[in-house]
């Protein structure tokens, strides 16, 4: 993994790198950047497998994260290429050309976080969430806490006890001293 | 159909003779070592402060009280409840855990009929996956909130020791916003608190930036808002689940804060004027934090309170205890502005059994307080101790905050290890800086490092400030030169403070002896009340437990017309004395219900 690091540094601009595992490492990337190293990648390094494509939401950085997950099979390891967007009308280019599967992953970044990929096929079309109109509810900003309350009946038998008031009834109950 | 169509299934053929690519048994293969799998929570180690239960973006997990857990200061006996119906092993959980009690094991095999049983308390409801070793936990380093305080902005020790101007300068509105957001407001110090101020409450107040509705929330429980934002004991610290994994939040800054940010002259409008007089008339011994927080509380409830108090100023101990660069007379001042401001009377340089007796109080009042405090310093009645420049330390507290011109002495030596001698200690030090520009205080204490009585604040700035402390000394004689002056005091270390009994029965090494040079010696070492204005009748009809006026859970004596609060019944602390003078008005006011009721 290091040498494939010492191998890419300089080319792609390479400012950030961590080996998770013996097998697993991730680099940031550049925007300009990323088609290039992923062609690099697929065709000169072995990672021919885009495993997944997915979104971080780092709302008080204002930015998404977006990682490109890829596989080399005969050496049996992974590469996570992640890229900074702005959160501001998020847009990215589509690399449904260099892996068709891309496809279904944009559209469902699009459903999820809000984020384009123009040229993508179907990529506006509701990918699970049919008839969604809140705000794409993995944003950070989507109340997912408030939407699990609305959307799913409480199981019987649920209660829970606020932790201070809890303290009162078994330490003061009166509202006195205790020593 | 083409050549290739017909062929295909044949092709297929070939695969036969090679290596599967499927697992033989995929029912035991373990996941990887991070895996997020069930949960795991060390009962022990959590403390039930149910954040993790705020994080669920789910509503999968309940606060529930458990078998085998007792509820107890800094526990709140209540630990989490995994629905698994809802439950998306996100781990928000772990991540956000104050103890790092909650974790994953790496297991992800669970077969039940019964879906209820889906719904379980880890580390309560054994499982076999509780010592599994591998799962996720919460990598080292990452933190939702900031384990690290926000420093207090304090003047340096070469600023401040030559003065007594206060040395804290308190939180910018930007440092007291970033404290704020690391408080999870689970309300666990709540119950620490002697007076159960709405602490959570408040500093939510802060983070929404409402300091009028914290001030409210302030005065609802706690009319020595301002003085305990100071120099409050801060036991609530002490259980605060962010101590667990980093410096408990400031809760005393934050409430100083809260003071700072209301102006003055808002405060009394903001807390409320008095209800409507009820021609009830109760009178109270001693203005200091026990008997003044009555007095807020029971003016406020439109009786008639008169305070009397021996000494030119009120605010007690809080004035002519602590000293001024902790605890400015200005702000006393404010505080007692605005309790006397709901319509209390104060009688000034009134002493009560000299200028007043207690049977005349009894027979002009419907109830009376003895609020009196632990005013009279011990001696350790070593030899020498009687010598004329042995001092109690409450008394030259006293002098010192009195404005009286004390002419430090260029060495001395203090008794004691509590936060009445580091007072001691660093006021001397400043005099001494002022009159001689050197500073020569040695303070002995019979403790260890370990187990000092003294707020470890008070002990790293008087280190700071160059007072000399000396730990395991046990004090033998209040040493006297041939001229008849002062020369110091002889210490044995000490081996062992309490007996087998739990006993005070100190053991020296009388091997290890030495002599601290100083011209005065000063003792701090505990203080008790001067009860003799109480007069002999009243002292002979009272209960006393071990010379202590006995009183009952609600403060009141055997003679149904007195009750006592303060550090003459249990103290010394500010904070307790406001909790036990809230306690005596409540009693107070319980038993003019009662009467109504009667008539």
């Amino acid at each position: 993994m290091e040498t494939l690091y010492a191998r890419l540094k300089e080319p792609f601009g390479l400012t950030d790198w961590v080996l998770q595992k013996p097998d697993l490492c991730f680099v940031t990337v550049a925007r300009e950047q990323l088609r290039p190293l992923l062609l690099h990648l697929r065709d000169l390094e072995g990672f021919t497998h885009l495993v997944l494509l997915t979104a971080v939401d780092w709302i008080e950085e204002d930015r998404f994260q977006l990682t490109y997950l890829l596989h080399d099979r005969a050496k049996a390891r992974d590469i996570g290429v992640r890229l900074m967007l702005p959160r501001e009308d998020a847009s990215m280019d589509s690399i449904h050309e260099l892996w068709p599967t891309a496809a279904t992953y944009q559209r469902e970044l699009r459903e999820m976080f809000g984020i384009d990929f123009p040229g993508s096929p179907r990529v506006n079309e509701d990918f699970i969430l049919e008839g969604w109109a809140d705000l794409p509810p993995y944003r950070r900003d989507f109340d997912t806490l408030q939407y699990a309350h609305e959307a799913y009946a409480e199981r019987a038998g649920r209660e829970t006890r606020d932790p201070a008031r809890h303290m009162k009834e078994q330490l003061y109950p009166d509202g006195g001293q205790d020593d | 159909m083409s050549v290739r169509d017909l062929l295909s299934p044949f092709t297929a053929w070939k695969n036969l003779f090679r290596e599967p690519v499927s697992i033989k048994d995929p029912f035991n293969r373990p996941a990887s070592e991070r895996y997020r799998g069930f949960h795991k929570n060390d009962s022990e180690k959590c403390i039930g402060c149910g954040t993790c239960e705020a994080i669920c973006q789910n509503g999968a997990i309940d606060m529930l009280p458990a078998d085998g857990v007792a509820t107890q200061p800094g526990d709140s006996g209540l630990r989490p409840r995994i629905d698994y119906g809802r439950c998306c092993w996100c781990a928000l959980c772990v991540d956000v855990c104050m103890t790092g009690s909650l974790t994953m094991s790496n297991e992800y095999k669970w077969v039940e009929a019964d879906p209820d049983k889906f719904r379980f308390m880890p580390g309560v409801d054994k499982k076999h996956w509780d010592d599994y070793e591998d799962g996720y936990r919460r990598p080292d380093g990452h933190r939702l909130n900031a384990p690290e305080r926000i420093d207090m902005p304090e003047l340096a020790p070469a600023q401040r020791i030559d003065s007594f101007v206060e040395m804290v300068t308190g939180y910018t509105v930007e440092q007291a916003q970033l404290e704020a957001d690391r408080c999870v407001t689970c309300g666990i110090c709540v119950a620490t608190c002697p007076t159960h101020m709405a602490i959570p409450d408040y500093i939510r107040a802060i983070r929404d930036g409402d300091y009028e509705r914290g001030l409210k929330l302030l005065y609802d429980s706690n009319p020595f808002s301002q003085i305990c934002g100071k120099v409050c004991t801060r036991r609530c610290e002490t259980t605060c689940a962010a101590s667990h994994e980093g410096d408990p939040i400031a809760i005393r800054w934050l409430k100083r804060h809260i003071t700072e940010q209301v102006p003055h002259e808002r405060y009394r409008e903001i807390i409320g004027a008095p209800g409507p007089a009820t021609g009830r008339k109760i009178a109270i011994v001693g203005a200091g934090p026990a008997g003044m927080t009555a007095a807020f509380d029971l003016a406020r409830a439109g009786h008639q309170v008169t305070v009397y108090e021996s000494e030119s100023h009120a605010g007690g101990m809080t004035r002519y205890g602590i000293p001024e660069y902790r605890l400015p007379s200005d702000t006393i001042q404010r505080e007692i502005d605005l309790i006397v401001s709901m319509g209390v009377e104060m009688h000034y340089n009134t002493r009560v059994g000299t200028d007043i007796s207690m049977q005349q109080l009894q027979q002009d009042n419907d109830a009376v307080i003895l609020a009196i405090g632990l005013w009279m310093g011990r001696s350790t009645r070593i030899p020498g101790s009687d010598h004329a420049n042995v001092f109690k330390a409450v008394d030259l507290l006293r002098r010192i905050r009195d404005g009286e011109a004390i002419e430090a002495p260029k060495s001395l030596v203090v008794i004691g290890g509590g936060n009445v001698a580091m007072d001691i200690a660093r006021s001397m030090a400043r005099l001494q800086k002022q009159q001689h520009g050197e500073i020569a205080v040695t303070l002995t204490a019979l403790e260890d490092k370990a187990h000092f009585l003294a707020d470890p604040v008070e002990i790293k700035e008087s280190i700071e400030e160059q007072i000399h402390i000396l730990d395991s000394r046990g004090p033998q004689e209040c040493v006297i030169g041939d001229q008849g002056g002062l020369v110091g005091l002889r210490t044995w270390k000490v081996l062992s403070i309490f007996d087998e009994q739990h006993r005070f029965a100190p053991s020296y090494d009388e091997n290890d002896e030495q002599l601290h040079k100083g011209e005065w010696v000063i003792e701090a070492i505990g203080q008790m009340s001067d009860v003799s204005l109480l007069g002999e009748e009243l002292t002979e009809q009272l209960e006393w437990n071990r010379g202590r006026l006995q009183v009952d859970d609600d403060g009141r004596t055997s003679e149904s017309w007195l009750w006592a609060a303060g550090d003459c019944v249990k103290g010394p602390d500010v904070v307790t004395a406001v909790a036990t003078g809230h306690k005596v008005a409540a009693s107070i006011e319980a038993v003019f219900a009662q009467q109504e009721a009667q008539t």
